[in-house]
């Protein structure tokens, strides 16, 4: 088995899609059971419920934006390279990096939309401004992720 | 040791089928233990009880559409190659991408069925309908899983 450059570089690609599917399901997941707890009490809060269960789904996009950087930016710059040493594996790295942003911001934005959405009862549907709100700051770590993995992709001469 | 290209991505079709069967049947056995807690108390929600726990069960069939995509398509396309330079890895790479997908996907999904189940008696089987939705918000990542492999192994000029 001989893993050349160019394959570890979709490696990473790949990792970083697999944390951002990841991130979603698990976020999705957890805002959506205590969702179904409220429909049982209150159906009418279907729209906010529906509204704060989707927030954690951006991250299978962010992970793809990433790996169809990869593959298309990041793949022939490599071939390219007469001698591409180590480069593979950094991107791989990078890809790690996102990965991780992903799957942990996807995770935990899905608790600040749980805890939301079990409060919706109570607020008669008033605290949906405000859990969105806070579920953005968990967003942003996300985005960051996708950003700062550009910006080193290009810092490394990649892009 | 050398291991044919072919083969690594042949492993790679195999690793996702493997993580949609552990994530259905890890998915089902979540729902299906509070469906027979639920029928203990209340039969006649049977017909509800079984439709919500075999929603898990379509990571099976997106998985075993990569393996035979990657069998099928992908594995001849490989060993026709001149230099497929660790074209197999990558293969592998995307094939471990989709498993993550499937298989985190069918637990938590199961884990939404399970709530939607848990209220079936008492709101007399009306929380069906929006426990369903709930749960393809879920279902929606491995869908994209499955797509976005596909999107990946089209753009690396394997299919």
């Amino acid at each position: 088995m001989n893993i050349s450059a160019e394959s570890l570089a979709i490696f990473g690609g790949a990792i970083a899609l697999a944390g951002g599917l990841a991130g979603a399901a698990i976020g999705m997941a957890m805002a959506g059971y205590s969702g179904v707890a409220i429909l049982a009490e209150e159906p009418k809060h279907m729209k906010s419920v529906i509204i704060l269960a989707a927030l954690p789904m951006s991250r299978v996009f962010y992970g793809f934006i990433i790996l169809v950087f990869i593959l298309t930016t990041v793949l022939p710059r490599i071939t390219a390279m007469p001698d591409p040493g180590g480069n593979g594996f950094a991107v791989a790295a990078c890809g790690v990096i996102s990965a991780a942003a992903f799957s942990f911001s996807g995770i935990h934005q899905g608790a600040v939309c749980s805890a939301g959405i079990a409060s919706l009862i109570k607020t008669r549907g008033r605290i949906l401004t405000n859990s969105i709100m806070l579920a953005v700051f968990v967003e942003l770590i996300a985005v960051l992720g996708l950003v700062f993995t550009i910006m080193s992709l290009s810092l490394l001469g990649l892009m | 040791m050398i291991i044919d290209p072919a083969a690594l991505a042949t492993l790679g079709g195999t690793i996702s089928l493997a993580g949609g069967l552990v994530g259905s049947s890890w998915g089902m056995a979540v729902a299906g233990s509070a469906g027979v807690a639920m029928l203990s108390q209340d039969p006649k929600q049977r017909k509800n009880v079984i439709i919500l726990a075999s929603l898990p069960m379509s990571r099976v069939f997106y998985s075993f559409i990569i393996m035979i995509l990657i069998i099928n398509t992908v594995a001849p396309e490989l060993s026709t190659a001149a230099e497929p330079q660790g074209a197999g890895f990558a293969v592998l790479a995307m094939g471990i991408m989709a498993s993550v997908a499937f298989a985190v996907s069918g637990i938590y999904q199961g884990s939404v069925c399970a709530a939607g189940i848990a209220f079936l008696s008492k709101t007399n089987g009306h929380i069906l309908t929006n426990s369903i939705t709930l749960a393809v918000f879920v279902e929606l990542v491995a869908v994209l899983g499955l797509v976005f492999t596909i999107i990946a192994l089209n753009m690396m000029g394997l299919m």
